[in-house]
């Protein structure tokens, strides 16, 4: 335990955790109805296409790098993956084609990550996407998909939505890939210094653009599994994730400028974001001030992170 | 000399896990330069920012003129008129110098703009009490020689006016002549009045500027002493704390076949051309040259950093083509970098995760990894090499020059690589943690792997080596073998000039 405690502490989502706790705290105070298990679940399924855009979002940021295109790669994505099932062509093939496609993606970011700073290329490679996803939709939106495939975004397994499970999966494996193999420890030498990761032998341009390829992925099941919870696929339906995924990357304590952070502390983010937004919603905040308390939450939180932070590294 | 004008008396300052000041008395006099030396760790940089206010100390206090000094942070220390010239330039590069040295209290006009023309004035006025008027002072800072920088960083700190002046190992990155000038800058500071506090780890410096000296030893003040009061041998003696009767240690090798070969081996630079030399396992072959002689590039080229132009490098025999580091790596070559913080080290991961940045494949084959067995491999490093930490998650950034350089070197002992090319492997080191590094060379050597040390420091080149090559602006003009050379010959091709003869 004592071990286990120590690991938290040097993981730099240590102080997102205190803040998660904080918050569901003052939940359960102010809002009565928070507590309830059919709450939790909810929380857990609102929350799930942000943990899924997110965890990927951080093996971009731990090399130090951005990805500004998530989503725009969600819409994308989900936008095919609808035009193919409605085409006839089976669910299981077009959702592999889908992860292929973003796959692609992440490859072409990664490409254009070494030749201008990720900020512009995914910038501008989110306007692309964008575009491609209206010539793929024709301009118009597709309704009625089949069930077999909605069941992935509203269905449940007993009691758990089918996308808490899908998002548990892939936050696990993220976990894994990035906390306990060989290849998390190339990413996070990369990010702390790029130059001495380099100059100790490892592969450094596959590194950076297999996290891109790994964003982009994950941004892909994420926009699959939104068009199936809308049962519906619009140009659009990624837009609001872009920057809102950014937003639960970094208050869940990962580094702009990379090596920090982790996934365990992007599920806190994630969290910490959906769940400001439930309480708004149990306490009937109106929706048009919701987003100013949102904005500040955000400030609060990444303050905290941050003054924590440094009178941590001020004790060693 | 002049009257006391600094005292500490009984500093102890204590981080987690270390004293690293031990009830230490200082005194500094008006008109002296009073060297600072230890090993690294050795409480001399936590002395200097005592004094400066950075640390606050657990005990004792600060005396400045006869009063007691209440400072917290350097702005206090600044209005006393202790200033310091850090090791590391604080300018920035795209200001000029001007701009630079007034930097945050700018000189304005009477409608609140920025006065130009009296800062550009002021700056040229001071860089002209340093002799250092071919400085372009509206030049942006990013386009002066290391000196230069050097000088402005000391134009800056004379613009406080004054009393005491904290030098940290300035001439680290100076050449010898740059060097010179500094000093020659010392001396007239003297004369002025001011006091002087001088970290260094240059012992042939010590003598050419200093009055006094205070060695430090594991954060306890061993002895004050004046310059001409004891000889290197004691100093030495005195900071490492035992005695050491030689530095350089070699122990006759066998050599044993030849590990790697180049063959007129030339970069697109233009710094390497033509450069053939020969390794063997075993030997610690030297490459002396001055800075910019192609030395480094020459490491570059071999392990991958930079793509060939022309030319052929053989490992053990075999071709090899140097694309990346990856492929050196491969090869069984590793190189312990100028730029240890650059290059070297991941200065914000732990110690034990830098450790084995090279050797991760090797130790875990199967993708998986197990961090235990990291932890392991690191506290077995951190006692084999006696890097001085409180623990292996420490970040790397908080420990001292001499222990970063041990991360660096556990890194490759923990790949074990066959040919290890050490490119200024005791830059900005202590003597303590410098002959352990000599002593790793030669085990190395005598392990039957195959040594290129790139130096700047011709006794280390001459002590360690049992071959030579001298690079001169990106040729090799000579080669010479153990005992067949003296100091003067080489530093002589170092230059470019014949010796007599050849």
């Amino acid at each position: 335990m004592m071990k286990f405690m120590d690991e938290l502490k040097r993981s730099k989502s240590f102080f997102s955790l205190i803040g998660l706790i904080g918050l569901v705290i003052v939940a359960s105070i102010i809002a009565p109805n928070f507590r309830t298990i059919n709450n939790m679940i909810t929380i857990l399924r609102q929350a799930s296409v942000l943990l899924i855009l997110s965890s990927g979002l951080t093996a971009v940021l731990l090399t130090g790098g951005m990805d500004l295109s998530v989503g725009a790669t969600a819409g994308l994505v989900g936008c095919i993956c609808a035009q193919l099932i409605k085409s006839g062509v089976p669910i299981p093939v077009a959702f592999i084609i889908g992860i292929l496609i973003g796959a692609l993606i992440g490859f072409v970011n990664g490409l254009l990550v070494g030749l201008l700073p990720s900020f512009i290329a995914t910038y501008a490679t989110n306007w692309v996407l964008t575009g491609l996803a209206v010539m793929v939709m024709n301009g118009a939106v597709i309704y009625d998909l089949p069930k077999n495939f909605t069941k992935l975004g509203v269905g449940y397994v007993g009691p758990i939505p089918v996308l808490v499970i899908i998002a548990a999966i892939i936050v696990v494996i993220l976990y894994i890939l990035l906390q306990k193999t060989t290849y998390g420890r190339q990413v996070y030498s990369y990010g702390s210094n790029a130059e001495a990761a380099r100059y100790s032998g490892m592969p450094v341009k596959k590194i950076m653009i297999s996290t891109f390829m790994i964003c982009s992925i994950c941004a892909g099941i994420a926009g699959m599994i939104i068009t199936a919870r809308l049962n519906a696929a619009d140009a659009a339906m990624g837009e609001a994730y872009g920057l809102q995924t950014v937003a639960a990357v970094v208050i869940g304590g990962t580094s702009m400028l990379g090596g920090e952070g982790g996934v365990g502390g992007t599920v806190i983010g994630a969290l910490i974001l959906t769940i400001i937004v439930n309480v708004m919603n149990l306490k009937g905040v109106p929706s048009f001030a919701q987003p100013m308390v949102v904005g500040i939450v955000i400030i609060v939180m990444v303050l905290f992170d941050i003054n924590s932070k440094r009178k941590q590294s001020q004790k060693q | 000399m002049g009257k006391t004008i600094l005292t500490a008396v009984g500093i102890t300052k204590v981080f987690p896990g270390m004293k690293a000041l031990d009830k230490v008395d200082f005194d500094l006099r008006a008109g002296e330069v009073h060297i600072l030396v230890g090993e690294n760790g050795a409480g001399k940089s936590t002395l200097a920012k005592v004094i400066l206010g950075v640390y606050k100390q657990d005990e004792g206090e600060v005396f400045f003129e006869g009063e007691k000094m209440e400072v917290s942070g350097t702005k206090d220390a600044i209005a006393k008129g202790i200033v310091a010239v850090y090791q590391e330039f604080t300018l920035i590069p795209y200001l000029s110098v001007a701009q630079n040295i007034f930097l945050n209290r700018e000189f304005r006009t009477k409608l609140g703009f920025i006065d130009h023309k009296k800062m550009e004035s002021e700056a040229e006025a001071l860089l002209k009490s340093l002799n250092c008027e071919y400085i372009n002072i509206k030049a942006p800072v990013k386009q002066l020689s290391v000196a230069e920088q050097q000088m402005v960083e000391i134009a800056k700190a004379l613009s406080y006016k004054p009393r005491v002046i904290i030098f940290d190992e300035p001439t680290s990155a100076l050449s010898d002549r740059e060097a010179e000038s500094l000093f020659a800058q010392i001396h007239n500071l003297k004369k002025k009045g001011i006091g002087i506090v001088y970290v260094s780890h240059r012992m042939e410096e010590f003598p050419k500027i200093g009055d006094r000296i205070t060695v430090l030893r594991d954060g306890k003040k061993i002895a004050t002493i004046g310059i001409n009061d004891c000889t290197d041998h004691e100093l030495i003696t005195m900071m490492v704390g035992r005695d050491v009767s030689q530095v350089y240690v070699r122990t006759q090798n066998e050599h044993k076949g030849e590990a790697l070969r180049t063959e007129d081996l030339s970069d697109y630079s233009g710094k390497v051309k033509g450069v053939s030399i020969v390794l063997n396992r075993g030997e610690i072959v030297g490459i002396a040259g001055l800075v910019g002689s192609g030395r480094t590039e020459l490491a570059q080229l071999i392990y991958g950093i930079n793509p060939i132009k022309t030319g052929k490098v053989y490992v053990n025999g075999r071709e090899m083509m140097p694309k990346s580091p990856v492929n050196a790596v491969k090869h069984g070559i590793g190189l312990v970098s100028e730029d240890r913080k650059k290059y070297g080290l991941a200065l914000g991961e732990a110690i034990a995760f830098n450790a084995i940045s090279v050797s991760l494949k090797k130790i875990f084959p199967k993708f998986f990894m197990n961090k235990r067995k990291i932890y392991d491999i690191a506290k077995q490093n951190v006692d084999q090499l006696r890097i001085v930490t409180t623990s292996v998650h420490k970040q790397c950034k908080f420990l001292s020059g001499g222990n970063q350089q041990k991360v660096v070197l556990a890194k490759w002992l923990n790949f074990n690589p066959q040919i290890i090319i050490f490119d200024e492997p005791t830059r900005g080191i202590d003597v303590g943690a410098k002959m352990e590094i000599y002593k790793l060379m030669d085990r190395l050597a005598a392990e039957g792997k195959a040594i290129l040390m790139i130096s700047s420091e011709l006794p280390e080149v001459i002590g360690m080596s049992d071959r030579i090559y001298v690079m001169h602006e990106g040729r090799m003009v000579d080669e010479c073998k153990r005992g067949e050379f003296t100091a003067e010959q080489i530093g002589s091709r170092m230059l470019g000039l014949g010796v007599g003869g050849r």
